[in-house]
């Protein structure tokens, strides 16, 4: 099998799987979460068998064609797509696997599982085409699976409209990134992202500014940037594994694919902007973190943060560098530490979400991290598992997290001092909102009855954390990747002497004081028992942020909902209004007198031919002579 | 002095026509339109006798041969579909004739 | 005395016409219309188209006038109940009494034949000259209007049967 083939297998396998789901197997979970799996397992398998024995390789074939514009299909290959499809695989699998234990129960695990293959065969897609309008057919497809699978228990009031949200959030920013395609069709006459290296290569100018940055609004929709961030936290309705694969590792991760993969088109002005994106959004959703008392929606704000930072890296962009010989070489470290930081991120952030899942369901679907507690003793293997997590989240050196936060740091402190410090703080943020999680989920006493009685999952929820946990220790080294992704790995920004002192003792001093901060103020919470007997305690314990600073409390929970107040008065008064003066318009214009208007005059029409219609011979015979007169008037000249 | 040139051919003709449409717009009885119908026929035989004669070409006098088969296959039809009427309706009088009103 | 034959027909032509326009009774219209035939031929006469003139007497007065003659009679028409005319439809026929009048006038008064053209040799006169144009430049016609007869003729038989098809 060639791999072309082999890549084709890759791609059509799970749609194959959802198909015949869909078809034959809706009722019967059980077979329809085996098929998933086994597609999954084969992707996982043919992801690693061809990126490490592969080759590289790019094939296409022409779709259709309309006069001089062609769209075609193809596979572009390169050790950015073997390292992207690598992590999809493995964590697609992880979270297969998982959800077999997880929704062993839900009755609708055929539809469930239908819809994650749907969406294995998106993802897939999009690492593996090789031009923008193909990888915007599957980015559509990926926001398609994505509400299918938040809306899962559709019954439920708030998972619809979860859905919706992130559903149209998705499309504002698609819309930036459709007209950035069309433009750069228009202006670069090609969509192809190896012709388009090619033009940025032979030394064509590429002085738009336009293109990267209304393709950027595809990442930020799809990345959960700012503004386009409101959707990822109410996007936590779904199942948990969903969450999981979509929301941490896959989907919002494709935003910063995406940009690695245009990197051709872009210009330091675009990068800028950008990078700025990026650290906001970074800084915004670890403040926004510290007043969430879901788990999910605590790790939901999380991802956003860590996509800040590769979205941020991703703008500071190169790094002047001196190699071996000592001179001076501009190394594309952008793209490299973005897709660094993703790889490792997928890794931790899979296993926080997994291991929240797991937590989930030991306390009966209990979401709410003030009710939980002591579980550090009921669930060891989750505790064990979520702490490495945790552990690499904020940088403890040696896990993953350290090393690729580590890269992005150098590279702000090379390129932009003000990023730096920004991300610097952001840094010592994401230390105390995990701590804080970490130690009110975990430790302390249990603060309710579900709590009390909380169990492992079985085999299936565990082997999935085991792996990922294996992977976030080992996935910060980059000399353990073999050689296929060299490429990529290449890229990634090292300081060497004097700077990478500088790094490593910010990094360590963002630990320090993170943890510290943490176990300051959150470090006795819940450490008394809950009372009520029976099992819930409607406020025994309260965040100790709101208890010490309300004000501070408040201000971060009204800056977490600003960006809703915003959307909502937006659409309330300004769109409805403009909807129904448009309704009005259409009603009493367009339906009134355009369209029943043309059928009156047709009617009156009819009824005035009507009444010609007498029946007598001799009423004919005079409108036969009213046009012989006429007829005579045009002879003689009168007409 | 009325001299027999074209002119005065093509006047009887037109004058013959006009009669004969004046006949059928103003008669109630369906046999006497159709006699008038026939006036108006004969009409315009006269008028292309006339041409052809003042220009010495033989169309005008072979076209009313046609005209002559066709007024008398129209005549044949027509008085049948007459016939038919009457035996339905009683009447041949126009005015009776209006069922597709309206 | 060619130009007084002329007058002389073309009078008695128009005078039946008259007639048959302005007679109650549906068979003294039909003699009227056989009047006005034989006036037209005679007219057809002084054009030289002698073959025409009796072609029209015999086609024409002899078989279409009889034909209607029969149909008169066999229908028996009365004419008494006809109901009486509306004030609309009297004005209507005096107007367009009027209209063919004005038309009539500008035609004669304004024709265009200035000065008419002499009379051409009479090549009607001859048989040899119909029948010479019949089969060959018209011979297409003659085929058509001998289909026209045979359908014509199977129409007359479907409309006059007694059954359900013809009434």
């Amino acid at each position: 099998m060639t791999s072309v083939q082999l890549a084709l297998l890759v791609l059509l396998l799970p749609l194959a799987s959802a198909g015949f789901i869909a078809l034959f197997l809706r009722r019967r979970g059980g077979a329809a979460a085996a098929l998933s799996v086994v597609a999954a397992t084969t992707v996982a398998v043919g992801a690693l068998v061809l990126a490490l024995q592969g080759g590289r390789f790019e094939a296409a074939r022409e779709w259709f064609r309309l006069g001089s514009f062609t769209l075609s299909l193809g596979f572009k290959y390169d050790d950015l797509a073997a390292l992207m499809l690598v992590i999809v695989g493995i964590v697609g699998l992880c979270v297969h696997v998982f959800s077999l234990g997880y929704m062993h129960d839900d009755p609708a695990r055929g539809r469930y599982f239908a819809g994650l293959s749907v969406f294995m065969f998106s993802m897939i897609g999009i690492v593996l085409a090789d031009n923008l309008f193909m990888m915007f057919i599957f980015w559509e497809l990926v926001g398609f699976s994505s509400w299918l699978l938040i809306n899962h228990w559709y019954e439920q009031s708030a998972p619809p409209e979860a859905a919706k949200k992130a559903f149209i959030t998705n499309r504002v920013g698609d819309f930036g990134f459709l007209l950035g395609i069309l433009m750069c069709y228009w202006l670069r006459g090609t969509v192809n992202l190896s012709a388009l290296a090619a033009q940025g290569a032979a030394g064509h100018a590429i002085f738009s500014r336009a293109i990267p940055l209304l393709l950027f609004c595809g990442a930020v929709g799809k990345s959960a940037q700012l503004p386009l961030q409101v959707w990822l936290p109410d996007a936590m309705e779904g199942p948990t594994p969903v969450s999981a694969l979509i929301h941490a590792a896959t989907m919002v991760a494709a935003g910063i694919y995406m940009l690695c993969r245009i990197q051709v088109l872009m210009v330091p002005a675009a990068l800028t902007v950008i990078m700025w994106v990026g650290v906001a959004t970074a800084l915004y959703a670890a403040l926004c973190a510290f007043v969430q008392s879901d788990i999910k929606k605590v790790l939901a704000y999380s991802t956003i943060s860590q996509l800040g930072y590769m979205v941020a890296a991703f703008g500071l962009g190169s790094v002047r560098e001196l190699n071996a010989q000592g001179e001076v070489v501009v190394v594309a470290a952008g793209v490299g530490a973005a897709m660094f930081h993703l790889t490792t991120h997928a890794c931790f952030k899979a296993l926080l979400f997994l291991g929240s899942g797991s937590v989930i369901h030991g306390c009966h679907h209990e979401q709410n991290i003030f009710k939980m507690g002591g579980l550090a003793g009921r669930m060891k293997f989750t505790f064990v598992t979520f702490t490495v997590g945790v552990a690499a989240i904020i940088g403890l050196p040696g896990l993953a997290g350290f090393f690729s936060k580590d890269a992005i740091l150098y590279l702000a402190y090379a390129n932009n001092r003000a990023a730096f410090a920004v991300l610097a703080l952001t840094a010592v943020l994401t230390a105390i909102y995990m701590l804080r999680l970490w130690i009110i989920t975990f430790l302390g006493a249990s603060r309710s009855e579900a709590a009390a009685h909380a169990h492992e999952g079985g085999f299936t929820l565990a082997a999935p954390l085991a792996v990922l946990a294996a992977l976030a220790v080992v996935a910060g080294y980059r000399g353990l990747y073999p050689d296929a992704f060299a490429g990529i790995l290449r890229l990634v920004p090292e300081s060497r002497g004097t700077v990478h002192a500088v790094i490593f003792v910010t990094s360590l001093g963002i630990l320090l004081a993170g943890a510290a901060l943490a176990w300051v103020l959150y470090g006795r919470t819940g450490r008394s028992a809950f009372v009520s007997a029976d099992g819930t305690s409607a406020d025994a314990v309260r965040d100790p942020l709101q208890a010490r600073c309300p004000a501070l409390f408040d201000g971060l929970v009204a800056l977490q909902h600003s960006f809703d107040r915003v959307y909502g008065y937006y659409i309330a008064k300004i769109q409805q209004r403009a909807a129904m003066l448009l309704n009005f318009l259409e009603v009493i214009g367009l339906a009134g007198l355009v369209v029943r208007g043309a059928a009156g005059l047709v009617g009156m029409a009819g009824l005035g031919a009507r009444a010609l219609h007498v029946g007598r011979l001799s009423a004919y015979l005079y409108w036969f002579l009213g046009g012989v007169v006429i007829l005579w008037l045009f002879a003689v000249g009168v007409l | 002095m009325i001299t027999a040139t074209l002119n005065a051919y093509l006047a009887i003709s037109a004058l013959l026509f006009a009669i004969g449409f004046l006949g059928v717009l103003v008669r109630r009885d369906t046999l006497i339109i159709f006699m008038c119908l026939e006036l108006m026929l004969v009409a315009s035989t006269l008028a292309l006798v006339a041409f052809s004669r003042f220009n010495g070409t033989m169309d005008g006098n072979v076209f009313v041969f046609f005209i002559l088969t066709v007024a008398a296959a129209e005549v044949a039809v027509g008085l049948a579909i007459i016939v038919a009427f009457f035996r339905k309706r009683q009447t041949v009088q126009v005015d009776h004739i209006d069922a597709l009103k309206n | 005395m060619a130009n007084f034959v002329f007058l002389f027909f073309a009078s008695f032509t128009v005078i039946c016409a008259a007639g048959i326009v302005l007679n109650r009774n549906a068979v003294n219209a039909a003699m009227c219309l056989l009047l006005c035939l034989v006036g037209v031929a005679g007219l057809f006469v002084r054009l030289d188209a002698f073959l025409l003139a009796f072609l029209l007497l015999l086609v024409y007065a002899g078989a279409v006038v009889a034909l209607f003659l029969f149909i008169v009679m066999l229908l028996d028409t009365k004419g008494g109940t006809t109901p009486a005319r509306s004030a609309v439809a009297k004005a209507a026929s005096l107007g367009a009494g009027a209209l063919l009048v004005a038309g009539l006038a500008s035609f004669t008064l304004k024709g265009r034949l200035a000065a008419p053209p002499p009379a051409g040799p009479a090549v009607g006169a001859s048989l040899k000259a119909y029948a010479y144009e019949l089969f060959t430049l018209y011979l297409l016609p003659v085929e058509v209007v001998g289909f026209i007869l045979l359908i014509t003729m199977i129409g007359v038989i479907v409309l006059s049967r007694k059954e359900a098809g013809g009434a």
